[in-house]
């Protein structure tokens, strides 16, 4: 099963990669390197000797990991053929991204061919409250970090520092290396110019179209399990490459384009359709809320008082506070959040993403619409998931709605 | 233009802050020496009983003001403390709350001790939320006090006696500043206990344990002090309207908490509250951490005559938190 | 005659083939429906070839063809496509200027469209991928009824007693027909049992777009007058319906056509 399901994999990746090479012209040169981390996505990568550590969402403090000198590994996965795998483990309307990444542990199959000596599951959703008790029967060293279901209050608050310190002893213990200050200093470090090269990316793609959306999209993905430092010197490069391209006008496509932002449940390579979808139809996604791409780097570490005492609370204030995932109540900040970002990207038009079995998703979608309908911005909601089968009706709804923008906008 | 904006807004403020501080210090704590005298109604801890003092903290000539019976309230000592309140209000219109953060030798000795603990590698203290919500209203009692006890040794207030003369002035007995700024112009004369009477035991004695309480507190716990200081709630009657203003551009603010994080005084709602614009609290000192922690481009902003002069930015938030820590 | 212009729009249906020819000012010059093959290529090309044959045109005559519908993209002879979201809003708009929202029921899914005063789409709902609530459903009930699509609207109006068809889903909903069939239960109650149920589903979708005033309902399912009054109950408004309520979108897609043509 094992074999199969991995040349499934394979082909599906390869599949998805080279619809994006074959339809998007005009791509800058320093998006090759990520293509290429792509295509090589399972091909074994040498680590030296460093532990790799799996996490299982954003709200996992990967700082700490790499305090402890471990490499941390974003194992999500958006792969249909590990969906199957995972089918048979869950209810039948169970969310693909659950039943995906469950496959994928269950066959052992990991990015860059890495076994993880940890795997941190963050009490987010119900599928991953639940997915964690499951896990006993795949032989996985599951850990699960205990999330508050809310963020607005100080005992939450507290909460979580005491879990993220657990976190921190845990991790201690299973590298066997010994947190230190300078050593979470120089992390906290490594992954602030990694979130700087991010926010870089952002103010960039606030400006004309430069750089396709499901490009951007695949370089926050590479996050997932890239080495931070190449990954963030080779954003820098493409940085470096879309602000030259911004300054001759030398933009993916013209001001007609639709300006959307892709919100929701997070598309996650190679489940890459509805961007490609958008973009092969004309519309421009310049900007995502969900946290493949921009939640997961956005938020920042202000630390006022360079000690471990204040470094591990500063560092679990970054992964609790700015959280805006549809699993804390109340989500106001989200709301928000969208608007601002319709705001400073000129948005033309919201597509909002859930994924089948994702209530959290569904149900906040109706209380985003009102408000993005007050503040004159449309919104399309849609529901996926990992399968094709309704492409047909996605195509018209799709198109339907960049008709619409584009009425909109002339 | 843009270039000097851009160069403030990057710039690291607490810098400025430390070295700014140590010149108020200088010229509030030696400046008599060279015969400044700034004004008689500073809204900062000049305190007069140290000698070399180059202006008076208002909360000496006010309890003195207050000091009269009540029918000289309307007559020349109304007017004289109508006009003093006016020189006082004056300086807290322009300055608002950054008399605190940038101006006051109290508060500037406690930031200098917490610098020695930051040195000494010692962890600060926490308290929960009930507990600091619960000691910031001392302050107000105090500036209760500090009126009606003037007020009360001169008149007879609900039928009751007069209060002893002893008592008077009630916040400077029992104020820090009037024993520890004289230290610095070497001058130890008010560490005393007064024996001569009840009242006077009572007052000098609380004054030596109140000090006792600003060293110990700041030192675990930055601007301990300011918790309970009644210059703080006086202060803060301005703040709504002064032209030094802080305000929050709240559709910008994702919440992350980094203001909070970073702010001396615990003031909670610089993070939570996205709906006021005016963002400054009572404890607040405008010292303006929380604008150097917030990475959202112009989330928060100091202006000045609604002019803005300092700015959140994303570049200044870098320079000031991350790339700095890389480079070390 | 010579320096008339004209402008096509072809909707390409799950069921049925639809073609309007307009001309300049937009009166309509020729139209035919005919029944969607399982070849959309064929189907429109029959379909055109028969319209302009109506019209006493021929393909040189068209400036401007618009194709729209489930089958858009197969039409080789199509200057561009537009979705039938957008084609039935115009459309219908066109035909009644004072129409806000559009129930369009085909044969294989259910939309519903909010339009401004240009009868530009700016709000829109539509079934899920399912058939429940569309002319596919009608279609299969109607069968198990054993009439035919308008022998079943007459029979809905004879009909005393509600029946309730309880399942959303058409397999099941097929069952329980042939169910209260089997108990006994009047053909007519059940035919208006079946529109209920659809008007029900379309109600959720109605709901979830601007419930504008006035509204207006095309498709081909349209034609059934006991659709058109249980949906009118359900949402509590008198439906619009224009005389051929099938050629709605293809009519839209032309008026695009013109416009496009004139840009």
């Amino acid at each position: 099963m094992n074999e199969k399901a991995k040349i499934r994999l394979i082909i599906e990746v390869k599949k998805s990669l080279k619809e994006i090479m074959d339809d998007f012209s005009d791509v800058p040169e320093e998006m090759g390197y990520f293509y290429e981390r792509f295509r090589a996505f399972f091909e074994e990568t040498p680590n030296n000797g460093k532990k790799v550590i799996a996490t299982m969402c954003i709200h996992v403090p990967v700082e700490l990991i790499y305090a402890v000198g471990a490499i941390p590994l974003r194992v999500c996965s958006g792969a249909r053929s590990m969906a199957e795998i995972g089918e048979e483990f869950f209810p039948a309307k169970a969310c693909p991204l659950i039943k995906s990444t469950f496959g994928a542990l269950y066959l052992n199959i990991f990015p860059m061919a890495a076994a993880p000596a940890m795997i941190i599951n963050p009490t987010t959703c119900d599928h991953k409250k639940k997915i964690g008790e499951m896990a006993e029967d795949i032989d996985s060293c599951f850990y699960t970090l205990e999330l508050p279901p809310t963020k607005e209050t100080e005992e939450a608050r507290f909460y979580w520092h005491m879990v993220v310190k657990k976190l921190a002893k845990e991790l201690e213990r299973v590298t066997g290396q010994r947190l230190t200050r300078k050593k979470l200093k120089a992390a906290i470090g490594i992954v602030s110019l990694a979130q700087a090269q991010l926010r870089r990316l952002y103010n960039i793609r606030k400006g004309n179209p430069v750089i396709w959306g499901n490009n951007a999209i695949l370089v926050a993905n590479a996050y997932f399990f890239d080495d931070i430092a190449n990954w963030t010197d080779r954003l820098s490069r493409l940085n470096d490459e879309l602000e030259d391209r911004a300054r001759r006008n030398q933009y993916v496509v013209g001001q007609e384009a639709p300006r959307i932002l892709l919100a929701g449940s997070p598309s996650i390579f190679p489940n890459m359709t509805l961007p490609v979808m958008i973009e092969q139809m004309g519309g421009i996604v310049v900007a995502e809320e969900f946290c493949s791409s921009s939640r997961s780097l956005y938020d920042m570490v202000a630390v006022d008082e360079w000690s471990l005492y204040d470094m591990i609370p500063a560092i679990a204030d970054r992964y609790l506070k700015p959280g805006i995932c549809p699993c804390f109540t109340p989500n106001i900040d989200r709301k928000r959040r969208l608007l601002n970002i319709a705001g400073d990207f000129c948005i033309d038009g919201v597509i909002y993403n859930s994924f089948a079995g994702c209530q959290l998703y569904q149900m906040e979608s109706r209380h985003v619409e009102k408000i993005l309908e007050q503040n004159g911005i449309p919104m399309l909601y849609l529901e996926t998931d990992y399968t094709s089968d309704n492409t047909g009706q996605l195509t018209t709804r799709l198109q339907a709605f960049m008709e619409l923008l584009q009425d909109q906008k002339s | 233009m843009k270039k000097i904006r851009a160069f403030i807004n990057n710039s690291n403020i607490s810098k400025f802050r430390f070295y700014f501080q140590i010149a108020a210090f200088v010229l509030f704590v030696y400046g008599g020496y060279f015969y400044v005298t700034i004004s008689e109604k500073l809204p900062t801890f000049a305190c007069p009983f140290n000698k070399g003092s180059g202006g008076t903290c208002y909360l000496m000539p006010l309890q003195h003001q207050l000091h009269m019976t009540w029918s000289r309230f309307i007559g020349p000592g109304g007017i004289h403390l109508l006009k003093g309140f006016l020189v006082f209000a004056c300086f807290g219109l322009v300055f608002s709350k950054a008399w605190c953060g940038y101006l006051c030798p109290l508060g500037t000795i406690q930031d200098w001790i917490t610098k020695l603990r930051k040195v000494l590698h010692i962890r600060f203290s926490k308290y929960g939320e009930t507990t600091f919500k619960g000691l910031k209203k001392i302050k107000y009692i105090l500036l209760f006090l500090l009126i009606i006890i003037p007020l009360g040794v001169s008149n007879s207030l609900l039928w009751l006696p007069k209060f002893s003369h002893d008592i008077f002035p009630p916040f400077c007995k029992i104020c820090p500043g009037r024993i520890v700024l004289p230290l610095f112009t070497g001058d130890t004369s008010q560490i005393y206990i007064d024996f001569s009477t009840k009242t006077a035991m009572t007052m000098t004695a609380l004054g030596m344990i109140v000090t006792g309480i600003f060293f110990t507190g700041s030192f675990f716990k930055k601007r301990f002090f300011c918790l309970f200081c009644p210059m703080s709630a006086l202060l803060y009657i301005f703040s709504k309207v002064a032209i030094l203003r802080l305000n929050k551009n709240v559709a910008k603010c994702t919440r992350c908490g980094n203001c909070y994080r970073v702010c001396d005084v615990g003031i909670k709602e610089i993070a939570d509250d996205v709906i006021n614009k005016n963002i400054v609290k009572d404890d607040c000192m405008l010292c303006l951490k929380c604008v150097e922690a917030c990475p959202e481009e112009g989330c928060l902003e100091v202006s000045f005559f609604n002019i803005p002069v300092f700015m959140s930015t994303e570049t200044g938030f870098f320079k000031r938190y991350c790339l700095r820590n890389e480079i070390k | 005659m010579k320096n008339m212009k004209y402008f096509a729009g072809i909707d390409i249906g799950s069921l049925f083939s639809k073609v309007v020819i307009i001309d300049e000012k937009g009166n309509i010059k020729a139209y035919s429906v005919l029944q969607s093959g399982a070849v959309y290529k064929g189907a429109a090309e029959t379909a055109m070839n028969n319209t302009l044959a109506k019209a006493e045109l021929s393909m040189g005559d068209i400036s401007y063809i618009i194709s729209t519908g489930y089958g858009r993209a197969r039409v080789p002879f199509a200057d561009s496509q537009v979705t039938e979201i957008s084609c039935h809003g115009r459309g219908a708009n066109f035909v009644f200027p004072e129409v806000r929202t559009i129930i369009d029921i085909g044969g294989q899914d259910s939309k519903v469209i909010e339009v401004n005063k240009e009868g530009r789409a700016v709000k829109f709902a539509m079934n899920d991928k399912c058939a429940a609530g569309t002319g596919r459903f009608l279609e299969v009930m109607a069968v198990s009824l054993e009439v035919d699509l308008s022998e079943m609207s007459t029979l809905a109006e004879k009909s005393r007693t509600d029946v309730e068809i309880s399942s959303m889903c058409t397999v099941f909903a097929e069952s329980e027909v042939i169910s209260l069939f089997a108990q006994g239960t009047e053909k007519a109650d059940i035919a208006l049992g079946v529109y209920r149920s659809i008007a029900r589903r379309v109600t959720g979708l109605f709901g979830q777009v601007g419930k504008k005033e006035r509204v207006a309902m095309t498709g081909g399912v349209a034609k059934s007058k006991g659709m058109v009054e249980a949906l009118g109950k359900s949402i509590k408004t008198t439906l619009m319906v224009p005389e051929e309520p099938q050629i709605m979108g293809a009519l839209g897609a032309a008026l695009i056509a013109r416009e496009k043509a004139q840009a």
